[in-house]
């Protein structure tokens, strides 16, 4: 589903990942674990083409990330779900409005996006907060209304980048079970983390990143 | 389909949110195209009275006295089957005579010293309107007084120099002012698009790395333009009606002579403003948006 083949990557003349070879395949779980500044967001930056490599090759759900048009890059993020570490929450839409824009970019029909969005909303269990502004929810809540916005197009991929920074440990667990129950549906998960704690007794594999190259990979 | 429907309500939306700044620009886009349909509106009534004023416009050509009124009937033949020429008066020595002691008045006895008419025959011809160009008269006058028999032909030179020239300064006016009020409606919908762009700019880059296209992203953004464009246009429309109404009812009781000059508008000037507005204003956003990168 994802495949780096000796990516490299700069920030002017700053190198900031490093003949990166990964291959992740469909309905895997996958943690990227690492210290800050190792070049974890970067990695997904380059997922979801935010970035674009300056060595190797990455392709996403079958898609050639170097050589892709610009106007291709909806399409292909159309494909992918990603929760953001800044969340990316419009604060001037409802918690409705901000997981239906996901579904508007894709011409659904009205009906559908409702259905669709009361669903998701029941499976973060944040129903009853549809009609709220995010500025009013607490920090977890605002977190689960991401996700749902990530998941809601029903994406192959879902890239999750730092999904607990903020959050106490209850919340941080119901949040890493809503992803397991995701990636039970079929779709691939790759979680970007820094705490150990996420993926200890997960059996996911998880890729450990260090001074911006893999250092490397265990089982959780 | 869906796409546009939701553009239209994020253009509506943001229209509302952003009141203000669409008052303020909606407010310079009426004035500037105020101001060019006022101008357009002169121009259009200086153009009706150079038309008004052509029909009556005459070449006079005198014709030599011992001319015999077999000649004088030849020539006059010759003058009605000249395209150029659309009316054709003879105006005998004692028809001459007889005119300008009307003229005279009380002072035509002053005619009395005379012991014959000093007066010539004329002919008074009148051109086609598009032969009005202070060139294409004075060619004729030439061709004309080349014919035998013809003494002189007189016409006001200057008076339609002048009127030409008036004409002219006009319709270069008028395209100046509306090359300027282009410029400024076209840059004042690109301020304000990209305004509105930069403070949506966190609310653009989420929808971007969500998936969503060009189009989507910038199409409200046209219709806001648009939007500006066409209520600036209808803003300027009702005012020049008002004001066009008011002039021509209330200003001829007390100056008369304005009726003379202006001319009842068509209905079609009304309804030209407002698309006008939107096309210019729609070219400012466009040029606004056209720059945002993906």
């Amino acid at each position: 589903m994802i495949e780096f083949s000796r990516v490299t990557k700069y920030y002017d003349q700053e190198i900031v990942l490093k003949d990166i070879t990964i291959s992740i395949d469909k309905a895997e779980m996958v943690f990227l674990a690492g210290p800050s500044g190792a070049g974890k967001t970067t990695l997904l930056k380059l997922i979801y083409c935010a970035e674009r490599p300056d060595e190797g090759k990455i392709v996403v759900a079958g898609w050639d990330v170097r050589t892709l048009k610009q106007r291709t890059i909806p399409f292909l993020r159309r494909n992918l779900g990603v929760v953001f570490q800044d969340f990316r929450l419009l604060k001037n839409k409802t918690v409705f409005d901000n997981i239906a824009l996901a579904l508007r970019i894709h011409d659904m029909h009205p009906a559908e996006i409702k259905e669709d969005v009361y669903e998701v909303l029941e499976d973060v269990k944040l129903a009853h907060k549809a009609q709220t502004y995010p500025p009013h929810l607490s920090g977890g809540e605002q977190q689960r209304v991401v996700i749902a916005r990530a998941m809601v197009a029903k994406p192959t991929v879902l890239l999750a980048d730092e999904p607990t920074g903020n959050l106490d440990s209850d919340t941080s667990f119901n949040i890493m079970n809503l992803f397991r129950d995701i990636n039970t549906r079929g779709t691939t998960v790759m979680i970007a983390t820094h705490n150990e704690g996420l993926f200890q007794g997960s059996g996911s594999r998880v890729i450990h990143l260090k001074e911006n190259e893999i250092d490397m990979e265990t089982v959780g | 389909m869906r796409i546009f429907i939701f553009a239209f309500q994020t253009a509506f939306k943001n229209l509302w949110i952003e009141k203000w700044i669409n008052f303020l620009t909606v407010l310079s886009i009426s004035i500037g195209l105020f101001i060019l349909s006022v101008f357009g509106v002169m121009t259009l009534n200086m153009d009706e009275v150079l038309k008004r004023w052509a029909k009556s416009f005459g070449l006079v050509v005198y014709i030599n006295d011992d001319l015999s009124i077999q000649k004088e009937n030849t020539l006059k033949a010759g003058f009605e089957k000249d395209p150029d020429i659309i009316g054709v008066k003879y105006i005998s020595k004692d028809q001459a005579i007889k005119d300008l002691r009307n003229i005279m008045g009380k002072e035509s006895s002053i005619l009395e010293g005379f012991d014959e008419n000093p007066l010539p025959s004329s002919f008074e011809l009148k051109l086609q309107s598009d032969l009005l160009m202070p060139d294409l008269v004075r060619a004729k006058a030439l061709q004309i007084k080349e014919i035998e028999g013809v003494e002189e032909v007189q016409y006001g030179e200057k008076w339609l120099s002048s009127l030409n020239t008036i004409t002219e300064i006009m319709k270069i006016s008028a395209l100046f002012l509306g090359s300027i009020t282009f410029t400024a409606i076209v840059f004042v919908t690109y301020s304000t698009i990209k305004i509105f762009f930069y403070r949506r700019k966190d609310e653009i880059e989420t929808l971007k790395l969500l998936g969503a296209t060009r189009t989507f992203i910038r199409f409200p953004f046209l219709l806001e333009g648009l939007f500006l464009g066409i209520a600036g246009g209808i803003i300027s429309s009702v005012g020049l009606f008002g004001i066009y109404s008011l002039i021509t009812l209330k200003v001829p009781e007390f100056m008369p002579s304005v009726k003379a000059i202006i001319v009842s508008l068509p209905l079609s000037v009304y309804f030209i403003i407002p698309p006008a507005g939107a096309v210019m204003s729609f070219i400012g956003s466009l040029i606004a948006v056209g720059k945002i990168r993906y």
